[in-house]
């Protein structure tokens, strides 16, 4: 034999013992909870197999999976705010949050990021999971130039990379679905299982639009999305100043009420601006606000003044 | 003579068997993106890709794989839009002959998909979901975000700091 055949022999015969390795560990899995004699062989088997496929936490939902949830979450959010018709404004804003989630941690996702100003005077932004980020035009109204409100596309940028609407799901309701949707593999379900599945996936969207919406999420996940926001922004070649500069409006014009829309689904911005701050201060060395972009901004706002 | 030689053949099959099997794959998990030129998303797009895709793996670059479909068609995909292909060591007598289709694989798996989408738009009328599709289709091409950086001094547009 030939040093090249021996190479080859070995290499094959190596190969060969992963394998087998491999088999074994499974036999013997079964074999184990066979041996304990409470469990017929079969059971063992199939109890293995489970183990395969039953998935636990929000971490395991599919990318698929989310942007199911994500469309069925902007669907509902859409039948409480219109769209405002705008092809240039909208135009302005999926450019430039295109451009930011190109940046971020997170640029690719099942169906991509899309962005939307919704017909309202309410000051609100929120991101479905997925990429479904909206804007209201209260908040756009709010924005001094396009720092700011590529520091608000950046934070929503921000809850989506980090998945904070599908940690907003119920750990009992996570639990329930992976029981159904991992029971075997194919991809049509029964109408039995389909209408359990459905009743699940709408407990689901309950969990998420009561968050994004009603709730807010925990203050945690707030203050991720504004340093994420900080280095979404600064990687794309934004002054980091627009968050500080949304946040100082926004502590300086707030309701002497009851909190409500964006108020109530977020820490009080003073808060937020004495992180905001810190964080940007170490920074470092970071982009200039140019007059370039104040200027489109202000061409694209325009039918909103 | 004769015999090592067929014994070449032999072990240099099997070989090239287990390297098929064990050579790095990457599946692709979002819709539908492109294998890109340079490792930028303003940069061409080679070749149009689908969720489920296997994508041989060549090199890694700050967030970058360098990939070859199926095509033969080499370029640069961003790691977010790619996995590892699964290899299931408890399942391994399957993977060997599921390991060719390890995209199908993915697809095969059951979850909240577009039969689910159904049965709740049939019961949910108010949810607007065509107002979701229209949103879906406005999709900025690469040109109008080079332009975009371009005109606002921004990215590999910008000055100094």
């Amino acid at each position: 034999m030939s040093a090249r055949t021996k190479a080859f022999a070995a290499a094959a015969l190596a190969a060969t013992l992963a394998l087998a390795g491999c088999q074994a560990i499974k036999q013997s899995a079964a074999d184990i909870i066979a041996s304990t004699g409470k469990v017929s062989k079969e059971d063992a088997q199939s109890l293995v197999k489970t183990a395969e496929v039953l998935r636990s936490t929000f971490a395991e939902i599919t990318e698929e999976e989310e942007y199911y949830i994500g469309r069925a979450t902007a669907a509902l959010i859409l039948s409480r705010y219109k769209p405002y018709r705008n092809e240039a404004l909208s135009a302005y804003v999926n450019v430039m949050g295109t451009a930011l989630a190109y940046s971020s941690d997170r640029p690719e996702t099942y169906g991509g990021y899309h962005f939307l100003v919704l017909d309202t005077d309410e000051v609100n932004a929120m991101a479905a999971p997925g990429g479904f980020v909206f804007v209201t035009k209260g908040l756009v109204r709010r924005c001094a130039d396009e720092e700011t409100l590529a520091a608000i596309l950046a934070h929503e940028i921000g809850h989506v990379a980090e998945r904070h609407g599908l940690q907003s799901i119920k750990k009992s309701r996570l639990i329930d679905a992976f029981k159904v949707l991992g029971s075997e593999a194919s991809r049509q379900f029964n109408s039995e299982e389909l209408a359990k599945v459905t009743g699940i996936f709408e407990g689901v969207l309950g969990d998420v639009v009561e968050t994004l919406v009603e709730r807010g999420y925990d203050r945690k996940f707030e203050y991720e999305a504004d340093k994420l926001a900080l280095a979404f922004a600064v990687r794309t070649g934004y002054s980091p100043g627009g968050l500080a500069e949304f946040l100082t409006g926004m502590e300086e014009r707030k309701p002497s009420g009851p909190a409500a829309g964006w108020f109530k689904t977020h820490p009080s911005p003073a808060d937020r601006l004495a992180r905001v701050k810190i964080e940007t201060a170490a920074l470092g060395a970071v982009p200039a606000k140019l007059d370039v972009r104040t200027a489109r901004f202000a061409e694209a706002v325009k039918p909103l003044r | 003579m004769k015999k090592p030689a067929r014994l070449t053949f032999f072990f240099a099959a099997v070989l090239a068997a287990f390297v098929l099997l064990l050579a790095e794959t990457v599946v692709v998990k979002v819709k539908t993106t492109g294998v890109r030129r340079d490792p930028k998303f303003t940069s061409a797009i080679l070749a149009s890709i689908k969720a489920g895709e296997p994508l041989e793996r060549l090199e890694a670059q700050s967030g970058w794989i360098k990939v070859k479909t199926k095509a033969g068609v080499v370029g640069w995909i961003h790691s977010t839009a790619v996995e590892a292909r699964k290899v299931n060591l408890l399942a391994m007598d399957k993977t060997m002959k599921t390991q060719a289709s390890a995209g199908e694989v993915a697809l095969a798996a059951k979850g909240f998909n577009k039969q689910v989408e159904d049965k709740y738009r049939a019961g949910n009328a108010a949810a607007d979901f065509a107002a979701v599709d229209a949103l879906e289709k406005v999709l900025p091409t690469a040109a109008e975000i080079e332009a975009f950086m371009k005109q606002g001094k921004l990215g590999e547009y910008g000055g100094a700091r």
